[in-house]
């Protein structure tokens, strides 16, 4: 047997029967709720990933730890697994329902728990759920079942922080390549020396801000439900909501203002709350990505409430503010929750081109690396600003002039300076590559003269920032078949940071199987 | 028998923040959030909430003051 099909099949076999795990915990729902009709569906939904999980884990528990290239194609393959394993509780329990469930009393079908029962529709929906983007192919939501209502919610607050991340801290041992594969999950911040001690702690922290966020919406007047939901999801940076009109549907200024904070935490890296939980206030402003993530939200906010004041659909600056303000940390944070909606003010899709290409902007740059948020991060901004202005002031220098670039208190020499500066444009290249090529194929395949340029290239950002931002293009028949399977490829390359799916496929297309 | 050596309660004070007022927090969070399920919204319940959020803020200020 190939070692590196073992290794990986240890490894995915793990995160499987993590997913299992959590879906078994997803039981208490419908038996709080009386929706026993889900549980067979939830039951099956679960057995499945468990059963396959223990078989691969079993048959190659013995394979070796781990190395770089396996730790991508592990994180590319188990997020895609992930993805489609956790499809299958929209699939079944909406098939549940449309087929009715012998000894339960079944509800009546909706049009939008019907639109799961194609398979497509799922995996888009848990996709987006696990990679925390938020883009849904529900009409509305409130007329799910709570057991489904939950389970968008709990992906994405388990993809927020990661699943290897979750995989890692209750199932690893020790010296068992666990570095490795939490690196290929586009994190690489250690809070301890042992990667299952930063685990945890990010665990922890992660636990203790998610009950600060439902105490906060709910005093803030949301009911608990909503509460329990938006503050999961909200510190997820995911954006799933269990309301047709995302947060508008609230109408509240409290609420509103209440998520920001929310948003906030879940788009600064964990390192940074656990230095801040210490007591080292200082991080606030001391740490160059988290001085970003308060600058640049400020900055974008501004220039948003003035195009929305000044040259846009607002007309007073109360209102300009309330929904710049959000809007912009919602889509800097990769979150996704919507307060312009046409329901109660003027729907993003409407806003001005400029006032859209703000937006988009901030979805395209992200929150910091090491959080829960998406984009290409802000240190990779910040590297690639201060490495061109380094290189434009290198011509006003003597030749022989020994020159530091400084970033983040770090004083980096010309070879560190250039790796860092090469990596960070890699990312940036085929992030920039991949939005360039998703905008033009679906401004193919929609109908012509639909949606404008802005739109498009709005929605595609959203889906490969893991935003969750709609312009009005994504939904169950809105957008083409071929721009679901589009979306579900750029939602997957977000949260990945591209590079682990590029070897994977890679090693599938190239090479015809995997290297020894 | 110590509060330490209770089921849940040893899992949090060893996997947790090796902190007693966070391991607190973590332990408190449910049975504030399972409170305000089965009470619904009232004084009381909103009071809960308020000293829970009021100890985490005051706890961080106070660590960073010291």
């Amino acid at each position: 047997m190939n070692r590196a099909v073992a290794t990986v099949g240890r490894d995915l076999g793990r995160i499987l029967e993590a997913l299992g795990g959590l879906l078994l915990l997803s039981l208490v729902v419908p038996l709080v709720w009386g929706e026993y009709f889900a549980l067979p569906a939830l039951l099956v939904s679960a057995i499945v990933p468990l059963g396959i999980g223990r078989v691969l884990y079993r048959r190659f528990q013995d394979a070796e730890a781990p190395g770089r290239f396996h730790g991508m194609i592990v994180a590319a393959s188990g997020w895609f697994s992930v993805g489609i394993f956790g499809s299958l509780p929209f699939l079944l329990i909406a098939w549940s329902v449309q087929l009715g469930v012998p000894g339960f009393a079944v509800p009546a079908q909706t049009a939008t728990l019907a639109a799961f029962t194609e398979p497509l529709n799922a995996l888009f929906e848990s996709m987006s759920g696990f990679t925390g983007t938020g883009l849904t192919m529900t009409d509305n939501e409130e007329v799910l079942p709570r057991t489904l209502q939950w389970w968008r919610t709990f992906s994405e607050w388990i993809g927020g922080v990661g699943v290897i991340v979750l995989t890692t801290a209750i199932l690893s041992r020790p010296g068992s390549g666990s570095l490795t594969l939490y690196e290929s999950e586009a994190r690489s911040e250690k809070i301890h020396p042992s990667i299952v001690s930063t685990v945890r702690t990010i665990w922890w922290i992660f636990i203790l801000f998610t009950f600060l966020s439902i105490l906060v919406l709910w005093l803030a007047g949301m009911p608990i439900w909503g509460a329990i939901n938006h503050g999961m999801t909200g510190l997820a940076t995911g954006g799933f909501s269990i309301t047709d009109n995302s947060i508008a549907t609230y109408d509240s200024v409290a609420i509103d203002f209440g998520l920001l904070p929310i948003m906030l935490l879940g788009s600064i890296a964990f390192p940074v709350h656990y230095l801040i939980l210490q007591g080292d206030l200082r991080n606030f402003y001391a740490d160059l990505q988290t001085r970003w993530v308060f600058g640049y939200m400020g900055i974008g906010s501004a220039l948003l409430w003035g195009f929305l004041y000044f040259g846009g659909p607002y007309e007073t600056p109360f209102a300009a503010l309330r929904y710049g303000l959000f809007q912009f940390v919602s889509a800097a944070t990769c979150t996704g929750f919507q307060t312009a909606v046409n329901a109660t003010n003027v729907a993003l899709g409407r806003w001005p081109s400029y006032a859209q290409l703000t937006v988009t902007f901030g979805m395209f740059v992200g929150g910091a690396a090491g959080s829960t948020a998406g984009g290409i991060k802000l240190i990779r901004g910040l590297t690639l600003a201060k490495g061109i202005r380094h290189q434009i002031a290198d011509v006003f220098y003597p030749e022989s002039a020994i020159r530091r670039l400084e970033i983040n208190g770090r004083r980096l020499n010309e070879e560190e300076a250039s790796r860092e500066f090469m990596e960070a444009a890699i990312i940036v290249i085929l992030w920039i590559t991949f939005l360039v090529v998703g905008t033009f194929l679906l401004l193919l395949t929609l109908p012509s003269g639909e949606y404008s340029l802005a739109n498009v290239l709005f929605e595609v950002a959203s889906a490969q920032g893991n935003v969750g931002l709609s312009s009005g293009i994504t939904g169950p028949d809105s957008l083409p078949t071929f721009g679901k399977i589009a979306f579900l490829f750029h939602m997957w390359i977000g949260r990945l940071e591209i590079i682990p799916v590029l070897v994977m496929l890679r090693t599938i297309f190239k090479r015809g199987g995997f290297y020894e | 028998m110590k509060l330490g050596d209770l089921p849940i309660v040893s899992t949090v004070f060893e996997a947790g923040a090796d902190d007693r007022v966070f391991d607190l927090l973590l332990l408190l969070g449910p049975l504030v959030i399972g409170l305000v399920i089965v009470l619904n919204r009232s004084l009381l319940t909103e009071a809960l909430g308020v000293a829970y959020l009021g100890v985490f803020v005051t706890y961080v200020l106070y660590r960073g003051i010291h």
